[in-house]
């Protein structure tokens, strides 16, 4: 699974039977490992009532296919979760001996108040201890 | 599968039917020589690995069997999974 950004929504009347009535989401990933998504942008289904500025957890490939309703799906992308929370430890990648670490980890930014949002950067980006 | 560090959890109280109450790790995906390639994973967790642990992840439908084994599990939305944590390697 990959995390990302709800932003946007797509609507389409007119779509393969088997997606039913399957919400669309546009996501922006934060990182990707799956060469065959690699670009700005995907479109998710989403089960799980994301909104636009949702942090998510998108699930790839075939066993996306579970959502939507079944095997025969035509599903790449799903959206499996909503992030509420989020641990990141930047400073054990940058440790000695770790490598060069993640470059831009991305921007900690969960869509509830200012505070919250602020309490997940500075343990992301400044690696304090965890809880 | 690939080898990765734990380097953080996430929590997510809505989430896709059959992973209630699951953990999901962030996982930092490793190139051969054991540094970090960029790569950030959200994986599924049962074996209770660790910030700071090694560990390898199963992709694909593959990653499914870890929360539940068999044929029927294909209902499942989970396409990464801890399948051993790392104790040593040569």
């Amino acid at each position: 699974m990959i995390l990302g950004r709800v932003v946007g929504e797509i609507w389409a009347t007119r779509r393969d039977a088997r997606l039913g009535g399957a919400k669309l989401l546009v996501i922006r990933p934060h990182g990707i490992y799956e060469p065959a998504f690699a670009g700005r942008h995907l479109v998710a289904t989403d089960d799980v009532h994301a909104g636009v500025g949702d942090e998510v957890i998108v699930c790839l490939g075939a066993p996306a296919r579970a959502s939507a309703g079944g095997n025969d799906t035509p599903v790449d992308a799903a959206v499996l979760g909503v992030v509420d929370r989020l641990d990141f430890e930047a400073a054990r990648l940058a440790a000695p001996g770790a490598g060069p670490g993640i470059r831009r980890p991305f921007t900690v930014d969960l869509s509830g108040t200012g505070e919250s949002a602020g309490q997940a950067g500075a343990a992301g980006l400044g690696g304090e201890a965890r809880r | 599968m690939i080898r990765g560090k734990v380097v953080g959890q996430v929590w997510a109280t809505r989430k896709a039917r059959g992973l209630d109450g699951q953990k999901l790790l962030l996982v930092a995906a490793q190139d051969a020589q054991g540094a970090p390639n960029g790569r950030l994973i959200v994986a599924v967790d049962v074996l209770d690995a660790h910030s700071g642990e090694d560990v390898t992840v199963a992709f694909g439908s593959g990653a499914r069997n870890v929360l539940r084994p068999g044929p029927e599990n294909r209902d499942l939305l989970c396409d990464a999974a801890v399948a051993a944590i790392v104790e040593g390697a040569g």
